[in-house]
């Protein structure tokens, strides 16, 4: 992987002809990987199965063993919390419905109506442009975990009540990992649970932000944002409003770097925000997003506090030797509107998917470079994703005046049907360079007036 | 990854000085009686209805110098606005007798020709929003905010920021933008550009990157490195899984 040292060079030097820039992953880089895996990877001994431990039944855990399982390799799955209620807007795009089969009922809330909110409230409703049968799905997390959960158990996937503890590389070249946990068995009532531990060939981390696998392995860590959420039980006139509506709020007072949010759930919403610079100053800006959504929420009783952190990037290391990362643990969740669930679900397939194939269905032993092949086609499909969000949380969410120019720009319909369309369905459609054009000058001029107006503030004593 | 800290803040440098009142250009603008008006008729806009008497009363001269032109500015009204900062203690809303329905009632605008004072509706939007920044208030779907500042024609905008406004807005502010959105690319070494295939895309990437450039206060943008630094740190987080197997390649 020679080419990975200059690109790595060419990403810091100046000046560089586009024609010997590196590229992220994938393109000329997937074509550089070796396929040998399958075909020259030894065969198992005695016939037996690959084995694989998927640590963590989060939608990355969930989908990793399903898939895995499918793909003829035998899969274990810990989870040390079945009913784990994961702290989650749970708001999920469209084809995510679509591709992971999910039944319709999952979905408590189709949310056909985006209110964006800009410091000076001034409301875009955003969905305009929707069609009639596209929305975006609310789920609870306890119900889809435990949905994937049992779906991969069903696919053969041994599903383990424990915590996991921690693993053993293996001492010879083509060995196995040793993996400790804790067993949970609700049937002897043991609390505290019984040390076991058991033989696997490779193990995927999905046991989501503070991973124990990606601090086994050496990992490295990530710049984080804490996030904080209410859910509120509000009167039954007040839900109505919310029935098939979530709300963003934007502005210094309800977070420096990101947004508020009032997401509809079954029979409650969830009030949120999050930062990653100012976490000490959380609890003031939760007041701020509970005061903006005053009115809609007056009433309402907190039936539940919770909090949790979200990664902003990647890991360093995603991979090591015959161990990887999916999902949170790995670090992918989006900047800008902080989804992280698709990609999660997304990711552990991806990965099984190239143990599967890597591993010719569960015969031959796999090594690093079939879990670099999920991580390269991972790359390839959604970094540039990642950097759009990337770019518009840095240029939208750095100031008052840019937030009021980014409302503005989601007022209009031809925005609000490229990011729907993004969003939903996790593709790019071509877009229209007449309207392309015209979008470019509009917001500029949005961000122009916002700036104005804001030197004018910087002027005024009230 | 203390990097991370502080590349991703959102550039204290840029909020800071743009959130308190700084010495600015502008005010060195060749009309600084009509700027002092201004001015003075902006700070009697108390959020209650404050008679504008006393502000007009006082063509202060000490107005052509910025800094000291807030201090009379805010004295010669100084009763009104007290009174509205005590009211706002018991309710903070934003009022305003020109305020109405969620938009400013262009027709209490009128200057004596008849036609829209648009100075003075900068000058009422500027005011609330630093309003509802001091004292943000509940959004409320009754009563929503429908003024959008487009319906100020662009002349308005430009005479009102002569100088320092006209020059970003015109043609080299934007070409510069738009080479840096590729130049910044190109730098990135991954070619976002050219990886996307999407128009709608590249125009995101063009219109972010103006945006940091106007968005930023002008001395930053001499200050490249950082915008380089800013946008290409995003991109080694994502690289570093494909750069330490290498054996010459950097470790991290
Ligand atoms: C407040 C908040 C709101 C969010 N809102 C949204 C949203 O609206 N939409 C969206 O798409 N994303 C959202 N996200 C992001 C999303 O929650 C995550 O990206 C997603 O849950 C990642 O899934 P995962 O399977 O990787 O990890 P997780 O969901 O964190 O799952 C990890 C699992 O591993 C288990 N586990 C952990 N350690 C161990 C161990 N040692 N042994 C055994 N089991 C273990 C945990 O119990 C858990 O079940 C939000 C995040 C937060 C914090």
């Amino acid at each position: 992987m020679t080419s990975l040292s200059s690109s790595a060079a060419a990403a810091r030097a100046t000046f560089l002809p586009s024609s010997c820039r590196a590229r992220p992953a994938g393109g000329r880089r997937s074509q550089l990987l070796v396929t040998r895996a399958a075909a020259s990877s030894p065969k198992l001994p005695g016939g037996r199965k690959l084995r694989v431990a998927v640590v963590g039944g989060g939608p990355a855990g969930g989908a990793a063993a399903e898939a895995l399982a499918k793909g003829g390799v035998e899969t274990v799955l810990i989870e040390r919390k079945m009913d784990n209620c994961k702290p989650c807007g749970g708001a999920i795009p469209l084809c995510m419905v679509s591709e992971f089969d999910l039944p319709l009922d999952l979905v408590d809330r189709r949310v056909t109506k985006m209110k964006m909110i800009s410091p000076s409230n001034v409301a875009v409703d955003i969905g305009r442009t929707l069609a009639p049968h596209e929305y975006i799905g609310m789920v609870r997390r306890e119900v889809l975990d435990d949905f994937l959960r049992n779906r991969a158990q069903k696919a053969g996937a041994e599903v383990l009540n424990g915590l996991f503890l921690r693993y053993e590389a293996p001492k010879e070249r083509n060995g196995t990992y040793t993996v400790h946990y804790n067993h949970y068995d609700s049937s002897n009532g043991k609390v505290g649970g019984e040390k076991r531990s058991f033989e696997v060939d490779a193990i995927v981390g999905a046991d989501g932000a503070n991973s124990r696998v990606a601090k086994d392995m050496g990992a490295g860590d990530y710049e984080y944002a804490i996030a904080f959420q209410e859910r509120v039980k509000i009167p039954d006139d007040k839900m109505r409003y919310y029935e098939e509506r979530a709300e963003m709020y934007v502005g210094d007072d309800v977070s420096p770097d990101f947004y508020g949010w009032v997401f509809p759930k079954c029979d409650h919403v969830a009030v949120g925000t999050g930062t990653v610079t100012h976490k000490a100053d959380i609890k003031k800006f939760q007041a701020a997003t509970r005061l903006r959504a005053k009115d809609k929420i007056e009433g309402g009783k907190i039936i539940r506090v919770e909090a949790h952190p979200i990664p902003e990037h990647p890991r360093p290391k995603r991979v090591s030797g015959r161990v990887t990362l999916v999902g949170d643990a790995a670090g992918y969740v989006t900047k800008c509107s902080g989804e992280g669930i698709y990609f999660a679900a997304k990711s552990g397939r991806m990965c099984a998917e190239a143990i599967v194939a890597g591993s010719a269905n569960g015969t031959r032993l796999v090594d690093e470079s079939d879990l670099r092949k999920y991580l390269a086609e991972f790359d390839r499909l959604y970094w540039p994703t990642y950097k759009v969000l990337d770019i518009l949380q840095k240029v939208f969410y750095r100031s008052n005046a840019a937030r009021e120019a980014f409302v503005e720009m989601c007022a209009d319909d031809y925005v609000q049907r490229m990011t729907f369309d993004s969003y939903l369905y996790k593709r790019v459609v071509p877009g229209n360079p007449i309207e392309d054009i015209k979008l470019a000058v509009n917001t500029i001029g949005s961000l122009v007036r916002a700036t104005a107006l804001r030197r004018e503030m910087g002027k005024l004593t009230l | 990854m203390a990097m991370a800290t502080s590349t991703f803040s959102p550039h204290p440098l840029s909020l800071k000085p743009q959130l308190g009142p700084r010495p600015h250009r502008l005010h060195l603008a060749p009309f600084p009686r009509l700027r002092s008006h201004r001015r003075l008729a902006a700070a009697g806009e108390a959020p209650v209805e404050a008679p504008p008497k006393p502000a007009e009363a006082d063509p202060s001269p000490a107005a052509s110098n910025g800094s000291a032109a807030a201090a009379p500015a805010a004295a010669a009204p100084a009763a009104p606005v007290a009174a509205a900062k005590a009211e706002a203690v018991a309710s903070p809303k934003f009022q305003d007798s020109r305020w109405v329905n969620g938009t400013w009632d262009l027709s209490r605008f009128g200057n004596t020709g008849g036609a829209v004072d648009w100075d003075a509706v900068i000058d009422a939007e500027a005011r609330r929003r630093k309003w509802l920044e001091d004292s943000p208030e509940a959004s409320s779907s009754e009563d929503a905010v429908v003024f959008d500042t487009s319906i100020i024609p662009w002349w308005a905008w430009i005479k009102r920021f002569h100088l320092p406004e006209a020059e970003k807005l015109n043609g080299r502010a934007a070409m510069v933008g738009f080479f840096m959105a590729y130049f910044v690319d190109s730098l990135t070494g991954v070619g976002l550009v050219d990886q996307m295939g999407n128009f709608f895309c590249k125009t995101l990437l063009f219109v972010a990157v103006a945006g940091v450039l106007l968005v930023r206060k002008n001395e930053d943008i001499d200050n490249l490195k950082k915008l380089i630094d800013e946008s290409t740190f995003y991109d080694k987080q994502w690289q570093s899984t494909w750069q330490d197997d290498s054996p010459s390649g950097p470790k991290k």
